[in-house]
């Protein structure tokens, strides 16, 4: 199978959800010698592109994007391991729903596009308290965005206080700060202080891309 | 016409005056009697009371009884947490790693079901007669994935056959829970699923409709009415929710209403929403939920049939009270709301006010600034209790009301600083802003300045 082939066969299988057909391609990249890098973006990233769009025309739907983000990290586990270990990215992203909100399933997508589009991520999960992504930061050494999400707006007040954690231990500009969530608005983002808004994964991608310079 | 005649004319789909009003005070009623949202939701004297202060404030045409989707939940197994200022919230499925369908219904003893009864029974005995109660229960879609997990999203493209059978057991749940509130004469019936906004036409019809159809001819049968709320971007569901036949529908702030309208006149079912809820409601300022209440009737266009005006969604818990007072005033007296806007707008050219000598008084001065107490059932109560407080004092103590309807009390408003209407003032000091003192505790406090 020619190189264009197989990253046909794994975008589709991402975009369609196929577990086992991208199971199949990713094999096919490493036994063709295909570059794992160039199979994931081209290929699974490739896919997971066209869902974003498709979510954001309204042709696809929360169930098809779960089903290609879970089909997306299928394929991911069959290439990750033959990855050189020096691969570049273009950031690395902290993420994590606020502390006293337990939704996490944009998040999650957010992430998955994330990885997609080539950025390193660090996923603290949900009900995540300010401290915490300050011990992360100092763990890791150098972070380029904090990503937060909430759902809800009592939560999502919770945005401002990692923001003031941040400032309070002399990090804030460090990093850069993306928002977002169902309740949560650019004007909101602006009034807290967070360096950029994302409307929804697919938007969340560009000012990821924005905030580190990559676009 | 009371607000419950207004809501079943609405409802009939009959022309009226006005459009109906319902400020969606869930957690938010027990910010009025300084409640959280635990306390609220599950004490039965506490709830009561809350839902008591929020048709004495607002004014509604009809109210929600609670705006808990995971009462059915927390019963059927689902771990929930509490928060201070939010609703409980499902963290853990019972059926996330088993394929079996549940075969346990629910019974009126049930977890907080109890409440809910008592505080229907209570709230029908008590203005029963003048609001339209609202009793809100999970719809079978997010029954089902607080049941499952996220993963039932994944198997309605996977496994349609666990699907329906999930959905024929949740949708029985939701029967159980609309014949909950006939048995109590509760006006209007609201499944809430707030996450079929999240799946396609196509789903919709392949796994909702036919449980709706049964959920909304149910509740006809038994001559109450019915209501499907929905929460995100539905704009692509309106039409086939307008199919399953429920008597009105409401709708969030990302969809365009006025859009939404088209759809639900062709089908004759009553549209209610959709005043935003964070950036007008939660963070907005009073002027600005006039505004924006009136702006949304305005891009409706004729309102007299089948219009509902309300928030959103579940009205944050923060949400201050001022604003919603503000909305209510819109919707209920538009033409004096428009004008008061219109006054705002025109107040920096207001007219010049001398503030009295606050420190030099002869005696203890009152002051009530109001929106406008023909209109706004706050401003009625504040002015109300100043007056009675006149009585009790008779001439020992001086009592006066400003309307914001008038340049020149708009003037002394603003000179004032008062940043909330209602608001009342002892010797020009800010007593009380938006909730309404009892007698004795307004006595008290002028005593003390005596």
């Amino acid at each position: 199978m020619s190189k264009e082939a197989i990253f046909k066969k794994l975008s589709e299988a991402v975009f369609e959800g196929e577990d086992d057909l991208v199971l199949e391609a990713a094999e096919a990249a490493i036994t063709e010698g295909v570059d794992p890098t160039e199979a994931i973006i081209e290929g699974l990233a490739a896919g997971m592109s066209k869902v974003g769009e498709y979510y954001e025309k309204q042709k696809y739907f929360l169930p098809e994007v779960i089903i290609s983000a879970e089909t997306f990290k299928k394929g991911i586990s069959v290439l990750e391991p033959h990855l050189s270990k020096d691969m570049d990215t273009l950031g690395t992203v902290l993420m994590g729903t606020v502390q006293g909100d337990v939704h996490d399933i944009g998040k999650n997508i957010v992430i998955i596009m994330l990885s997609a589009s080539g950025f390193t991520v660090i996923d603290l999960g949900k009900d995540v308290k300010p401290q915490v992504f300050v011990d992360k930061i100092k763990e890791v050494g150098k972070i380029d965005i904090v990503g937060m999400s909430a759902l809800m707006t009592t939560s999502m007040i919770g945005m401002r206080e990692v923001i003031e954690t941040l400032k309070q231990e002399g990090l804030r500009d460090k990093v850069k700060i993306m928002v977002g969530g169902a309740p949560v608005s650019p004007r909101y983002a602006e009034e807290i202080g967070a360096d950029g808004y994302a409307n929804d994964a697919v938007d969340g991608v560009r000012v990821a891309k924005k905030l580190v310079g990559a676009q | 016409m009371n607000g419950k005649e207004a809501i079943t004319r609405i409802l009939r789909h009959e022309t009226v005056s006005r459009p109906g009003w319902i400020p969606f005070a869930g957690i938010h009623a027990g910010k009025l009697k300084g409640y959280n949202a635990t306390e609220v939701y599950s004490d039965e004297d506490k709830l009561f009371e809350s839902l008591m202060e929020v048709n004495k404030v607002y004014n509604p045409d009809g109210q929600v009884l609670l705006f808990d989707l995971q009462l059915e939940a927390e019963i059927l197994g689902c771990e929930i947490v509490w928060t201070k200022n939010n609703p409980p919230c499902v963290t853990g499925s019972p059926l996330e790693e088993t394929d079996e369908i549940p075969t346990r219904m629910i019974s009126k003893s049930d977890g907080r079901l109890p409440m809910v009864i008592n505080a229907a029974r209570r709230m029908k005995k008590a203005v029963g007669d003048k609001t339209a109660l609202y009793g809100l229960l999970c719809g079978p879609f997010t029954l089902a994935t607080h049941l499952r997990g996220t993963k039932f999203f994944r198997q309605l493209r996977k496994d349609p056959d666990y699907v329906r059978k999930l959905l024929a057991y949740t949708t029985e749940i939701a029967l159980q829970m609309c014949q909950l509130y006939l048995d109590e004469g509760v006006d209007v019936i609201v499944p809430v699923d707030p996450v079929v906004s999240q799946i396609s036409m196509d789903h919709f019809e392949t796994y909702l409709s036919e449980p709706y159809k049964r959920i909304f001819e149910r509740i006809r049968v038994h001559n109450a009415f019915s209501s499907f709320f929905v929460c995100g971007n539905a704009t692509h569901i309106i039409e086939l929710m307008c199919k399953s036949g429920p008597d009105s529908i409401s709708i969030d702030e990302n969809v365009n209403m006025a859009e939404a309208k088209k759809i639900t006149d062709r089908y004759n079912v009553v549209i209610g929403g959709n005043i935003p809820l964070t950036t007008i409601m939660l963070f907005g300022t009073q002027m600005d939920n006039m505004k924006a209440t009136i702006d949304l009737i305005d891009r409706l266009g004729d309102c007299t049939k089948n219009v509902i005006i309300a928030p959103g969604c579940d009205m944050p818990y923060d949400t201050p009270i001022e604003n919603t007072i503000a909305a209510s005033h819109a919707v209920l007296q538009t033409e004096k709301a428009r004008e008061m806007v219109a006054n705002y707008e025109l107040s920096d050219i207001g007219v010049e006010v001398e503030l009295p000598d606050y420190e030099r008084l002869k005696k203890p001065l009152v002051e009530a600034f109001l929106l406008d107490p023909l209109a706004c059932a706050a401003c009625t109560y504040m002015l109300a209790v100043a007056m009675d407080a006149q009585k009790h004092f008779g001439d020992k103590i001086e009592v006066v009301e400003y309307r914001y309807n008038n340049l020149t009390d708009i003037s002394r408003t603003k000179k004032m600083a008062v940043k909330q209407l209602p608001s009342l003032y002892i010797n020009g000091k800010l007593q009380y802003s938006s909730l309404i003192p009892n007698l004795d505790d307004l006595i008290r406090e002028v005593e003390e300045v005596m």
